[in-house]
């Protein structure tokens, strides 16, 4: 039960909430990084998803490959862009950080796609050829709008392991909801409230986010309804 | 019909699916007799399937009472009772992860019968519904669509259940393969003397395979329950009427046999004939030929163009028909011929009639006078 | 942070301490790779064999009860969206520092993943198979074990992939907490500043999640005998 109440009383302590290492800032820094890391990802392996679906190419071996980079660990990939970054003067914490989230956020756009695409019906895309749509138009008008519940999906899923991953950031110093938890790790004796803190209102921020892709899906894709 | 010695006893049965909406089966009484093939018949939304899914319970009645071979359907658990009761599908539904041998032997495994009993019930059964042995350790995606059917067939009968449900069993197969498969329903059933309810919104199926004919109509009540010649001669009302649609008289004729018309004598002759008695005896008949008869015997026919040929000037009135040339006749029909197929010789042959024949003795001539007068 | 920098800028010279990748340290240590690799390979086996049962339970109370999947699938997310730092470090002060607190995270992680790709599974059998395995008589009990869980094995070899590989790359994590297989490596590499084992850690961690992913399809194909006859069928028809 003090678990709570040390973090409702962090939460309501007004001075947690200003300055630059505040709640306020650090969410937003969070936000922003999450919102980088997934547009870059999606802007990645969309294209490349939509084009080697509907080609229909090296169907085992892309989404094998994209699936293994689950398998990346995101902290190695901090680990090691960290350097580099500093070299290029690319600075310390926000850009390593992006590059191991984009690398995290690519896998669940890229195989959620290019299912979609794969498994638009058969007959959706023949009845499409033959009513003589070109390719372009088939990929556009059938195929994408057919996959966008998996694109969605792919979205949502990167997107709210992106903003619970962030969290890493906070170790090569990225000013982040991290930052709490870090430096409540630090401290472990005394600042349960801190850590907890933060882990809670990184959750909180991934399941609003997921909940907000909820509700962009069900007026995206009205058709969808129907199903369940 | 009555209930109480009916092998499917269904007794004032309502099915809502909603409380407040529309009934889809109403008060709905209705007996088949044990060996018996009924078939319910109607437009799609009129409750045939529910009323057939509710017989083994994958559907429970919101009212009334059946009763499967003289016992209350509640007295055994729903999984117990469909083990004795056959069920084939459209989609057919067979278990795509195992074998046919598997596929076929799924009720006998989940009654516990032992391995070696179940694989001589598997090779009974393919021989039964004429499948190739071979298929047994075959996947069912190897299958054709017709194959697949006998295979659901197979499986329904496994455990000899004395009921058999059919839902629309032949409506994804071909037409070719369809009525193949609804002949080979025939043969089995002469074999294995099944009480079997069949589902179809077809209604030549319906004619050609059932004893019975129940005509649904929306709401699941019966507007007709009879053998099928009669319901195509006398339908209960407009509904019935235009269910059986323009092609009534048509269908009827399926049913009908030569046997069931009334033949005439027609322009028949001796050999010993004048010429001049056949030419009025064809003008009679509106024909320009003769047939000729030799006691029970149908010898053939002659052509009075011929004689027409042979004396342009009118002479030759002392020749008889034994003159001319005596051809063979070609439009034969037997008493068991349906009448349908006996139609079809009338309008292609030139001769508009047709010889009834059995077993060399001629019994008279059919046209489509008899016919039509047939049907009435 | 000159030190940092250095790892990366002052090297190349040679095969030597500050190269980027150090090949004698690899060579020299054969034994802890391997006790790594064993670490590595319990922890994943263990995570994803409980996450395995647990999903298996929800899933088919899901599909029973639909009214229960929101709320599974909604707990699920919230363990998803938990950053798996934060976890370990919650559950420190109940379960201790090490084996137990890392499953739990690495459990938690994979339910969501399991439970949607099982349900789907079970979702997408044929509903005339079910309809037939009815009314041919089978007991829900019967019909869930020997027609819905195999026909939904596809799905479930799918999540199983994905929920291994993911949790394979999670585990580097635990190292934080004094666990963590390859993760050792990473640690290791980033408290000295040493780049050689970060690499040795990441790659052995995506060569460890080929093998087993590879290792999940072959099973998958040995499972499911009816599939590939489905799918030559398929090939068939479609060129």
């Amino acid at each position: 039960m003090s678990a709570i109440g040390d973090v409702w009383s962090f939460l309501t302590t007004g001075s947690n909430w200003t300055g630059s290492s505040g709640i306020w800032t650090r969410s937003m820094a969070h936000l922003w990084i999450s919102l980088v890391a997934t547009t870059l990802a999606a802007a990645v392996s969309l294209p490349a998803a939509i084009w080697l679906g509907h080609r229909r190419l090296a169907p085992v071996l892309s989404v094998g490959i994209a699936n293994l980079g689950r398998a990346i660990p995101s902290f190695a990939v901090i680990a090691l862009v960290l350097p580099i970054s500093i070299s290029l003067g690319f600075g310390l914490g926000f850009w390593p950080t992006c590059v191991a989230l984009v690398a995290l956020g690519i896998p669940p756009i890229f195989t959620n796609t290019y299912a979609g695409i794969v498994g638009t019906p058969a007959d959706s895309t023949e009845a499409a050829r033959a009513i003589g749509m070109t390719e372009r138009q088939l990929l556009r008008r059938v195929e994408i709008p057919s996959a966008l519940p998996f694109i969605m999906t792919g979205l949502r899923i990167s997107t709210v392991q992106i903003i619970a991953t962030a969290t890493l950031g906070a170790l090569v110093g990225y000013q982040c909801l991290g930052s709490f938890v870090i430096e409540g790790l630090a401290q472990p004796s005394r600042a349960r409230d801190r850590l907890l803190t933060g882990a809670l209102l990184v959750a909180a921020m991934a399941m609003f986010v997921d909940y907000l892709f909820n509700r962009a899906e069900a007026r995206l894709i009205p058709w969808r309804r129907t199903v369940r | 019909m009555d209930l109480d010695t009916a092998a499917i006893a269904l007794n004032n049965v309502t099915k809502r699916f909603s409380e407040t909406g529309p009934a889809a089966v109403t008060e709905l009484t209705l007996g088949v007799a044990e060996s018996e093939i009924v078939a319910f018949v109607g437009p799609s939304g009129c409750g045939k399937t529910t009323t057939l899914r509710m017989i083994n319970r994958l559907i429970e009645p919101t009212e009334g009472s059946i009763k499967v071979l003289g016992r209350d359907q509640d007295a055994l658990p729903a999984h117990e009772l469909r083990r004795s009761i056959g069920y084939v599908i459209q989609q057919i539904g067979l278990f795509p992860h195992h074998s046919i041998r598997r596929n076929i032997g799924a009720v006998p495994e989940l009654l516990g019968w032992d391995r070696k009993r179940i694989d001589e019930r598997c090779d009974e059964l393919v021989e039964l519904v004429s499948l190739d042995p071979s298929l047994l350790d075959r996947y069912p995606a190897e299958l054709s669509g017709g194959q697949q059917q006998r295979v659901g067939v197979a499986r329904a009968l496994a455990a000899d259940p004395p009921i058999l449900l059919m839902d629309e069993p032949y409506s994804a197969v071909d037409p070719i393969v369809r009525e193949h498969l609804q002949d080979e329903l025939l043969t089995l059933q002469e074999r294995v003397h099944k009480t079997i309810v069949i589902v179809t919104h077809d209604v030549d199926e319906a004619i050609r395979l059932a004893d019975r004919v129940a005509i649904f109509n929306i709401g699941g009540i019966v507007e007709q329950y009879d053998r099928p010649a009669a319901i195509l001669r006398a339908p209960a009302n407009q509904f019935v009427a235009s269910f059986l649609g323009r092609e009534r008289g048509l269908r009827q004729l399926a049913l009908l046999t030569v046997n069931d018309l009334t033949t005439i004598a027609g322009p028949t002759a001796t050999l010993t004939t004048p010429v001049a008695s056949a030419r009025q005896l064809a003008a009679a008949n509106r024909v320009s030929w003769v047939a000729i008869g030799e006691g029970q015997q149908l010898l053939g026919w002659v052509s009075l163009h011929e004689a027409d040929a042979r004396w342009p000037d009118g002479s030759g009135e002392q020749a008889t028909v034994a003159d001319l040339t005596l051809q063979d006749f070609v439009a034969v029909v037997r008493p068991d011929t349906p009448v349908r197929e006996a139609l079809d010789v009338i309008v292609t042959s030139s001769s508009q009639m047709a010889a009834v024949v059995d077993d060399d003795t001629f019994t008279g001539f059919i046209t489509i006078s008899q016919i039509a007068g047939g049907l009435d | 942070m000159s030190a940092v920098a250095g790892f990366v800028v002052g090297q190349r010279t040679s095969n030597g301490r500050d190269s980027f990748i150090w090949w004698d340290w690899i060579t020299r240590r054969p034994d802890e790779i391997w006790q790594r690799t064993l670490e590595h390979v319990q922890m994943t086996v263990v995570a994803v064999g409980i996450g395995f049962v647990i999903s298996m339970l929800l899933s088919v109370i899901a599909v029973r009860w639909r009214w229960t999947y929101g709320p599974i699938t909604w707990v699920g997310n919230l363990l998803y969206t938990i950053p798996s730092l934060a976890l370990f470090v919650v559950l420190i002060p109940f379960t201790g520092l090490g084996f137990v607190t890392a499953q739990i995270a690495l459990v938690s992680y994979t339910i969501l993943i399991l439970v949607r790709t099982m349900v789907t599974g079970l979702d997408s059998i044929p509903p005339a198979v079910r309809e037939a395995a009815d009314a041919l008589g089978y007991t829900r009990l019967r019909r869930m074990r020997s027609v819905d869980i195999p026909l939904a094995i596809p799905a479930i070899i799918a999540g199983i992939r994905i929920a291994a590989v993911t949790v394979i790359g999670l585990v580097t994590i635990t190292a934080l907490i004094g666990n963590g297989g390859y993760g050792a490596f990473i640690n290791d590499g980033l408290n000295r500043r040493f780049p050689t084992p970060i690499i040795l850690g990441a790659s052995l961690s995506v060569l460890l999640a080929l093998i087993v992913d590879s290792a999940l399809v072959i099973i998958g194909r040995i499972a499911t005998p009816w599939q590939r006859i489905a799918e030559q069928r398929f090939e068939a028809a479609g060129r």
